[in-house]
């Protein structure tokens, strides 16, 4: 129920976030678009701008028509009153700038069929009233009423046309003023909605950041709560763990100390018994030389055979269960023993511990090898020496009747860790057993050596106590190798120090 | 064997069978002071205290004592018997018991424990060890129980 609404709940807010950052993303585009727009508004308000440039200069061009105009009509009322500077020069002149002028303004107009088609017009009729003025100003004087009428009227109509085609510009300009005027508009127009889509989007980013902030700066003190929780979950599982690991050392001992109570009476009154059975013998022998018919035969096995021998049994069992009990007593106190970590010379340890069993070693003719150069170690040299002694033990205790021993004693540091091997080419054990040889009060193989089946489990147990594990390889009839694992610097879990 | 026939020597001890061995091995050893057994605490701390023919009432006396007892532990009439003001406070007494626990063989010695012996499981051990206590025995000195 609870998962099922945090995955909706979370489902939704994919959703959101998936939306914010669409519309973060087309906030950014539109803003992109409309810098785009203003600047091809201001780009076409530039070529407005040069088109109304150049109206203005067709305009100067025309005006540059009627100016020449008037200046051929004064160089000619110049002629005919005969002025003191020479009238053909300056008709010349003006007449050159009225044909120069309308040639620009052809050549500024190409764009435009109406003035184009004025142009050429007016270049006809300019052309025609040029020769009409120049035969008015001849020397011979052709001068007809006709023909100057006709100039007259000529000379009108191109001024007519000049003038038309000025307002045509004109039009043309105030169509282009206009026009610019409404890209400036645009523009603007333009600008303002970028602006405006550039705060929106900025404040909707600056809301989506704060709110994540938020929710981010939410989690994370969830997340340390949390954490110190577990902390406070893990210590206290430790403690559970340890009290419960107290209780099953303290019911061992406790156990352990009851079971020996009562093994005292069995033991002291099979002694008694034992203790009774010498008076019952001599009276047997006693009476077998006075009255031999007072005792038959089952009387007489009763007290020197069977009694014996139940009593023994009775002695074996009981010494063998006074060992299992103080096996568990010692397992047990094994556990409450503190560790005290030193520095431990691996070398001298192993060595020291061969020699302990140099006797038995020599006297089945077992060769050992140790490996030179052990890596540093830092834990319970008791308990390691007792490890280590049960491991060489046992590799010399089960060899291989008929193969001469050969062990090897070997160590190296791996990752943090100090890994020990003993081999040995011995009977070897069962894959099944693996397991099982580390139980307490179990063995494997032949039972052809005195043992109770506690060293392994003792060892195991050592082994926990150190931080360290023991692990067996090992074929039937291939000999083992057993592997002690130990940290290299024995950490204590209670307090945590070394 | 001449010890002052006076001296009663209360056992307190729940197991039957340890209790007898105990006195046989003490009769082997010669002494043949009246053994006053106790299977329990509360009877043992009533006859010491209050029994006509008890220590406080009735001369001096030796006491052997198991410390796992039913109904209380033996470190608790030890406490009673050489506490503050306790009549029976000089009186001898032997812790005989199977725990061989360190810190409760130290807490039996600082509370005024005489003699702390481990009963040992192999019988043989044990015999020996109880006739070495009642050749002790035989030769302790026991104080008259103080007037209270």
């Amino acid at each position: 129920m609870m998962a099922v609404r945090q995955t909706s709940e979370r489902q939704a807010e994919r959703r959101f976030a998936r939306t914010v950052l669409l519309l973060v993303m087309l906030g950014f585009a539109a803003v992109m678009l409309a810098g785009m727009m203003a600047t091809l508004a201001m780009l076409r308000g530039e070529d407005r701008a040069v088109s109304i440039n150049h109206a203005h200069r067709v305009e100067r061009e025309v005006d540059g028509i009627r100016l020449s105009l008037e200046q051929m009509r004064s160089a000619r009322r110049g002629f005919l009153l005969e002025l003191p500077v020479d009238p053909n020069a300056s008709y010349d002149k003006a007449s050159a700038r009225l044909f120069g002028a309308i040639e620009r303004v052809g050549r500024l107009t190409v764009d435009n069929p109406v003035q184009q088609d004025n142009i050429g017009r007016l270049s006809a009729m300019a052309g025609t009233l040029d020769q009409l003025f120049r035969r008015s100003m001849s020397p011979s004087s052709l001068r007809a009423a006709a023909s100057e009428q006709e100039r007259q009227r000529l000379a009108s109509k191109v001024e007519a046309l000049a003038n038309r085609m000025l307002a045509e510009e004109q039009r043309l300009l105030a169509k282009r003023n206009a026009e610019r005027a409404r890209a400036v508009g645009s523009f603007y127009a333009v600008l303002a909605v970028t602006a405006l889509l550039l705060a929106l989007v900025g404040a909707g980013s600056i809301w989506v950041i704060r709110r994540y902030t938020g929710e981010l700066l939410v989690s994370r003190d969830a997340l340390q709560s949390l954490n110190e929780n577990l902390e406070g979950a893990v210590a206290e599982r430790t403690t559970d763990l340890q009290r419960a690991n107290e209780e099953i050392q303290r019911f061992a001992y406790i156990v352990s100390h009851d079971l020996r109570a009562p093994l005292v009476n069995v033991m002291g009154f099979t002694a008694e018994l034992e203790a009774a059975i010498e008076p019952l013998d001599a009276l047997i022998a006693r009476v077998d030389a006075e009255a031999p018919a007072l005792v038959d035969d089952e009387a007489r096995r009763t007290v020197r055979d069977d009694l014996p021998e139940a009593i023994g049994f009775i002695r074996a069992s009981t010494e063998k269960m006074d060992r299992l009990i103080n096996a568990i007593l010692r397992l047990s106190r094994q556990g409450r023993r503190t560790i005290a970590p030193e520095p431990i010379d691996l070398d001298q340890l192993v060595t020291g511990v061969v020699d302990t069993l140099r006797h038995r070693i020599d006297e089945l003719g077992v060769t050992v090898a140790i490996a030179g150069d052990m890596p540093q170690l830092v834990s319970d040299r008791l308990a390691v020496e007792q490890i280590l002694s049960n491991m060489v033990e046992n590799a010399v205790k089960y060899l291989k009747p008929g193969r001469p021993g050969d062990i090897a004693i070997a160590a190296r540091a791996h990752h943090g860790r100090v890994l020990i091997a003993v081999s040995d080419n011995g009977r070897g054990i069962d894959r099944r057993d693996h397991e099982r040889i580390f139980d307490l009060f179990r063995r494997s193989g032949a039972q052809d050596q005195p043992g109770e089946g506690i060293g392994l489990a003792h060892v195991r147990a050592l082994a926990y106590r150190l931080g360290g594990t023991i692990t067996v390889e090992s074929e039937l009839d291939a000999g083992a190798t057993f592997t002690l694992n130990l940290p290299a610097r024995f950490v204590d879990e209670k307090s945590g120090t070394t | 064997m001449n010890a002052p026939l006076a001296v009663n020597i209360v056992m307190i001890e729940d197991d039957e069978g340890h209790a007898r061995l105990i006195e046989k091995n003490i009769r082997r050893a010669g002494i043949s002071n009246p053994v006053h057994h106790f299977l329990d605490g509360t009877s043992a701390l009533r006859f010491l205290y209050e029994d006509a023919r008890g220590p406080v009432r009735n001369g001096p006396a030796l006491i052997l004592l198991d410390l796992n007892l039913p109904d209380m532990s033996g470190i608790d009439i030890l406490a009673r018997i050489k506490g503050e003001g306790s009549p029976l406070r000089r009186a001898p007494v032997v812790v005989l018991t199977t725990t061989d626990d360190k810190l409760e063989i130290q807490r039996c010695y600082d509370l005024g424990c005489n003699v702390y012996i481990t009963k040992p499981v192999n019988y043989e051990n044990f015999a020996t060890a109880i006739r070495q206590l009642g050749l002790f025995l035989s030769v302790i000195q026991v104080p008259d129980v103080e007037e209270s």
